[in-house]
């Protein structure tokens, strides 16, 4: 009887040491990822965290690279319309899917994005990225140093950010992420689909504002 | 307009060519270069910043369809060497080349199809777009000169034997 009070007094030490080590786990450690989570036939898991109203009838999912100046274009020239016409209304919302092919350092940089989520600053970083791009692919302007220097001016943690970098935490998501690409069809950057209620278009290039608004609208 | 110019655009086949290969040049370069879609929606734009691009594609077009015409006129109807023609379609092609490879879907096929060698060339027709489309021009430009001279050489013997 003895014994086994002592046997069940271990197990129940060793579920309050698990339970209490799980909890206290730095944030770097721990992905929060909805595995279910799709936009039309794409798997959308691996991707950015929605940018504007997640109950919105509309979504837009981007495939980009970050060092792609046709994506800087958009970024530029059409998303800023979008999303104030359509995101910010709560028409329509965004999701960012990496397509990571350009050169070497557009992993390492789709990477840091979601080292820079962890700390809940993921679209800040992307913001910052597409602010930051030279017209030169792989000049070392999205090289781990520069990278790290991004999230030491956005005021991040520098030790979650920088292990989380450097142990590649986040390689094999902007893989799966670069698959779901390949998988759709999507051959360059940057590459949409816009799904609504009633099905999804796909869009190659960096299109005008005009274009993404006739789809838009037919949609709502 | 230089009396070369006359000779050769006074035929009308050889005008004609020159448009086709404006037009062939120009709206192939623009698609490629993401100034003309195609889909879903027929439409064109030039983004912000992108400006200088396009006058650069537009002159590539403009003296390649003043250039291979003229030279293509040697060969015809003065029967001289090719030489000349191959300063033409050099500059030509690698003013056409430095736009084609980027992020759209001609540089995604050479990276997917050569893996890092199609990666690194994608990148340097990328990063140098803008002085490799300057120097084709500084070829048609040079090919321009020496065909004119050499057509008005050319002619001249021709009228005088």
């Amino acid at each position: 009887m003895k014994k086994l009070g002592v046997i069940l007094a271990v197990i129940v030490i060793t579920i309050i040491a698990g339970v209490a080590a799980s909890l206290s786990a730095s944030p770097s450690e721990t992905v929060n990822l909805d595995m279910g989570r799709t936009h039309g036939t794409i798997s959308t898991a691996m991707g950015s965290p929605v940018l504007g109203d997640p109950l919105a009838p509309i979504t837009i999912v981007e495939f980009g690279d970050y060092q792609c100046h046709q994506c800087y274009n958009w970024f530029h020239n059409t998303k800023p319309a979008i999303f104030q016409e359509y995101i910010e209304t709560g028409k329509a919302n965004l999701v960012f899917v990496d397509l990571a092919f350009l050169g070497r350092d557009s992993p390492k940089a789709a990477q840091a994005t979601y080292c820079a989520e962890d700390q809940e600053m993921y679209w800040e970083y992307h913001n910052i990225l597409y602010t930051s791009q030279e017209s030169k692919i792989d000049s070392g302007w999205a090289n781990t140093e520069r990278l790290k220097a991004f999230a030491f001016n956005m005021g991040l943690d520098m030790e979650l950010f920088d292990s989380c970098l450097d142990s590649g935490k986040y390689s094999k998501r902007v893989q799966y992420n670069t698959q779901q690409a390949r998988v759709h069809g999507v051959s360059g950057t940057p590459g949409f689909f816009i799904v609504g209620p009633d099905g999804q278009e796909q869009l190659g290039g960096a299109q005008p504002f005009s274009v993404f608004k006739q789809i838009l609208d037919t949609m709502i | 307009m230089p009396s070369a110019i006359k000779t050769v655009y006074s035929n009308s086949k050889y005008l004609l060519l020159s448009i086709v290969i404006f037009s062939i040049m120009l709206v192939g370069l623009l698609i490629i270069s993401e100034y003309i879609f195609l889909e879903p929606y027929v439409v064109s734009h030039i983004p912000s910043g992108t400006e200088f691009g396009f006058v650069l594609i537009v002159t590539i077009s403009a003296l390649s369809a003043l250039v291979l015409p003229m030279n293509i006129f040697r060969i015809n109807i003065l029967k001289k060497s090719k030489q000349k023609m191959g300063g033409g379609i050099f500059g030509s092609i690698i003013g056409a080349a430095a736009g084609a490879c980027s992020c759209g879907p001609i540089g995604f096929a050479v990276i997917s199809t050569f893996g890092s060698v199609g990666a690194t060339a994608t990148a340097f027709l990328t990063n140098y777009e803008i002085p490799i489309r300057i120097i084709a021009i500084g070829i048609l430009a040079i090919t321009y000169f020496t065909t004119v001279k050499s057509l008005k050489i050319e002619c001249k013997i021709d009228q005088t034997s």
